[in-house]
Order: C-alpha cells, then sequence, then structure tokens
C-alpha cells in the first residue's frame, strides 16, 4: 500500500490537493460558515481525479502488479490522508480558539457555528459525504467525475446550512460550546462524527472495490 | 507454452471477438497483425484482464491470470505505442515510482535503455515526440526482465530508423529468451523479426501459427507476405 499511495501523491495528485488542505485555517475566520473550509478542501482533492483522469491514471494503475482493489484503496487512502490533514489543522484552530482565544469577543458574538468539537464533527461528516458520493460516484465508471460531484455540491450545502444553524433550535444551544464548556458533549459529538466518517468511508470503499472490479477500462 | 490464450470472446454493440486463441512461447517473437478495428487492442486488454471478456481464458506460465494477476504482472511487460502516462511529470519520477512496484526491477537495463533510447529523464512525455513515447513506455516495460512483453503498436510513429532499432531490440530479447508479442498493422515488422504470425480479422484468428507455415499455407507462388495479407484481408472485406 505504500507504493500505491505514493504514487497518488507523487503522480496523481494535483498540487492543490496539498494546497487547499490550508483551508482548514477558515476555522479562525469568524462571522463565516466555517464549514466551507471542508468542502474547499474536498475541492482540492476532485483536482486529483481530474489531473488523475488526464494523466491515464487508472490504467497505468490497472497494468502495475497489484490487484484491482488496491488501486481503489489506493485512492482513498490518498484522499483520507489529505482529510485527516485538514481534520489535523481543524482541531488545531479549535484548540486555540477553546483556549487563547476563549474570550474573543469577535466569536463569542457570531451568529454562525463556533468552531469546536462539533464542528470537527460536521467537517469529517462532509468528508464523509464526498467519499461516499463523490469518491463512490466516481468508481462506478473511474472515468466520469462531473455528475457524483454535481451531486456532492447539492447534498453538501444544505448539510453545511443545518449544520451551521443548528444550535439556534431551542434546546440544541449546547452544541455551539465555546472554551471547555460542555466537554463531554463535544467529546461524545466528535466521537459520533469520527464514527459517521469511518462508517460512510468503509462502506463506499467496499462498493468502490465491488464496481470497480467489473469495469472495462 | 508460455503464454496461452484459449477462447477469449467479447461483444460490444458493434463489434465481437470471437474465440480468440493463441500461444505464445519463449524465446520467439509473435507478430499480431489486423487491419484498424479488428480486435488488436481488445485482445490485447482481456489478455491483461483489463476488460472482461464473456467467455475464454489467458494463461500465463501455466498459471490462470483470473487468479494470479499480481504475479503474472510482476512477469510481464506492457507498452501501449504512444498512449503517455502522466504526461506533465517529469520521466525521473514515474521510473523511480513504477520501479518500487517490480522486485526485478533492473536499474543498470533502465539506464541502457535510456541512454540508446537518447531519453532524458529530466523531461516530461509531453515534452517528447510520439516516437520517442513508444520509446519511453518500452524502456519503462524492458526494465523489470519481463518475460513476457506485450506491446500493443510499438512501431506506430516511429522512423524507420528508430522501428528498425526497435526490431532490433525484440531480437535481443527474443535471444535473451523472452516472448515478445507485438500487435501492428505493419506488415513489413512482421516480415522483418517475428516467428509467428497471429492474424486478426473482423474479431476472429484466421491463422496463429509458424511465420513459414503461413506462407506455405496462405501464400501464393512468388506472393510476398504483404500482398498475401492484403488478398486475405480483401477477401474477408468481400465476405
Amino acid at each position: 500500500m505504500n507504493n500505491i499511495l505514493r504514487k497518488e501523491m507523487k503522480l496523481s495528485a494535483s498540487v492543490l490537493s496539498y494546497l487547499f488542505i490550508a483551508f482548514g485555517l477558515m476555522f479562525f475566520i469568524p462571522n463565516y460558515p466555517i464549514l466551507c473550509g471542508a468542502f474547499f478542501v474536498t475541492l482540492g482533492i476532485f483536482h486529483s481525479f481530474q489531473n488523475a483522469r488526464e494523466a491515464n491514471d487508472i490504467v497505468f494503475s490497472a497494468l502495475l502488479p497489484i490487484a484491482k482493489k488496491d488501486i481503489v484503496r489506493g485512492k482513498y487512502l490518498f484522499v483520507c490522508v489529505i482529510e485527516g490533514l485538514a481534520v489535523l489543522i481543524m482541531t488545531a484552530v479549535v484548540i486555540i480558539r477553546m483556549t487563547l482565544l476563549k474570550n474573543a469577543e469577535v466569536y463569542l458574538n457570531s451568529t454562525l457555528m463556533n468552531a469546536n468539537f462539533f464542528a470537527i464533527a460536521c467537517a469529517l461528516v462532509i468528508f464523509g459525504l464526498f467519499n461516499t458520493i463523490f469518491v463512490g460516484g466516481f468508481f462506478r465508471t473511474a472515468y466520469k467525475f462531473g455528475a457524483p460531484f454535481v451531486i456532492y455540491i447539492i447534498s453538501v450545502f444544505p448539510a453545511i446550512f443545518i449544520a451551521e444553524a443548528v444550535h439556534h433550535i431551542p434546546g440544541l444551544e449546547k452544541v455551539n460550546a465555546f472554551g471547555t464548556d460542555e466537554t463531554v458533549l463535544q467529546t461524545v459529538l466528535l466521537l459520533c462524527g469520527i464514527k459517521v466518517f469511518a462508517a460512510m468511508t468503509l462502506l463506499s470503499l467496499r462498493a468502490s472495490c465491488r464496481r470497480f472490479e467489473k469495469i472495462d477500462l | 507454452m508460455t503464454a496461452e490464450i484459449k477462447g477469449l470472446c467479447k461483444k460490444y454493440p458493434s463489434f465481437e471477438l470471437k474465440d480468440v486463441s493463441f500461444g505464445l512461447e519463449k524465446g520467439r517473437i509473435a507478430g499480431f497483425i489486423g487491419r484498424n478495428g479488428a480486435g488488436k487492442t481488445t485482445t490485447i486488454k482481456a489478455m491483461l484482464n483489463l476488460i472482461h471478456s464473456d467467455g475464454g481464458s489467458a494463461e500465463f506460465f501455466g498459471l490462470p491470470l483470473k487468479d494470479n494477476e499480481t504475479e503474472i504482472k510482476k512477469r510481464i511487460g506492457y507498452s501501449s505505442g504512444t498512449v503517455s502516462w502522466y504526461p506533465r511529470k517529469k520521466i525521473k519520477d514515474i521510473a523511480d515510482t513504477v520501479k518500487r512496484f517490480y522486485d526485478t526491477w533492473d536499474e543498470e537495463s533502465y539506464c541502457r535503455y535510456m541512454q540508446s533510447f537518447e531519453l532524458d529523464e529530466n523531461k516530461t512525455p509531453i515534452e517528447l515526440s510520439e516516437g520517442m513515447k513508444v520509446k519511453l513506455n518500452l524502456a519503462l516495460a524492458l526494465s523489470h526482465r519481463a518475460e513476457i512483453l506485450i506491446l500493443d503498436e510499438p512501431t506506430s510513429g516511429l522512423d524507420p530508423f528508430s522501428r528498425n532499432e526497435l526490431l532490433e531490440t525484440f531480437r535481443e530479447l527474443k535471444k535473451e529468451g523472452a516472448a515478445v508479442f507485438f500487435s501492428t498493422h505493419i506488415i513489413s515488422d512482421i516480415e522483418k523479426c517475428a516467428d509467428d504470425i497471429i492474424y486478426i480479422s473482423k474479431g476472429r484468428i484466421v491463422a496463429a501459427t509458424a511465420k513459414e507455415e503461413f506462407i506455405k499455407k496462405y501464400s501464393a507462388e512468388g506472393e510476398s507476405l504483404e500482398d498475401t495479407l492484403l488478398r486475405l484481408e480483401g477477401g474477408a472485406k468481400n465476405e
């Protein structure tokens, strides 16, 4: 798997996939829908798929002495590495906002969601949606990515809207906790986000391996 | 037999590959000839499991491809004419990635082929002419000591001098014991270096035999191989 990941990172990837990881820093922006940062990270990954298709990457990989399902695993691994790095940046920003900036007026007065563990959980769900809808959709043909990306966009923006607004629903204010308030609830929400991400990604990976096996290249 | 293809079939809406069977032997060069659209690339893709055949099987080194794909692909080399992989990546980066997949990668051979094909590692495939792209694909395929080389139109786009060099390379590989299988629609390539002829027309293998046998069976007195194939293909067209 190291070799196939290396191939993904060195040959298939677009430089934008790496640069767009920095959109995790959008978690710092006050009065802004910070989950758009997660969307931009996936936009960077989308560019790698575009790059790979132009470079005949899938056929090239199919000719290498590896199982076909390892080609799919390699793509998912690459996607997860990029998403994981973005989550690390988001986590670092959340920790800074929870500690050093916990009393910053600019964040406390925002009507949009706070950057806390719940926000990271929501970013993970967005990444899960990307892996399921876009990456899984791509492996239906191993060629077409336009329709899967449009469907992903149509799904992700309502998801962002709901996540940004959910704390305004009476009784759900605690999801927008500041500083170290509601640590237990926030940790549970983060764990739920990780589980949802893992479940969506693994199910999508399994379906993609099955579909890719049947595709004529 | 180093490789045995038995009864490969594949049906498309407008084309059908029918019961394709032939064998490849080590130390021999097999020329796979047929006009454009005859089914050469489809056959090669089915041989490499890039497409799923509707019937038949491919065996390499006595192992069925279906259950031993990874092992078999380590022992075969493939080059696909002028298709360029990663057109904007440096050749050295492509080679550096490819070699990690093969335990048998021979750096010395790689350097030798790069030198003899006059390829510059710091160039990107997009900077190469069509002929040089063929050479790059070949250099990569040849550098992991492949026992069978499957080459799809390797001579297309090459100038006569490069084509001659390439055919000479095939002869050297044959001496080293490799089985070389190359598709072409250039009959003179077959005349110059093939030991066996596999002739495909309209998705069906017309002949798969030694070149001498082929000439004995199909050529009229004093007829060249080119005239024979053109006559056979003309007949097939009129059917």
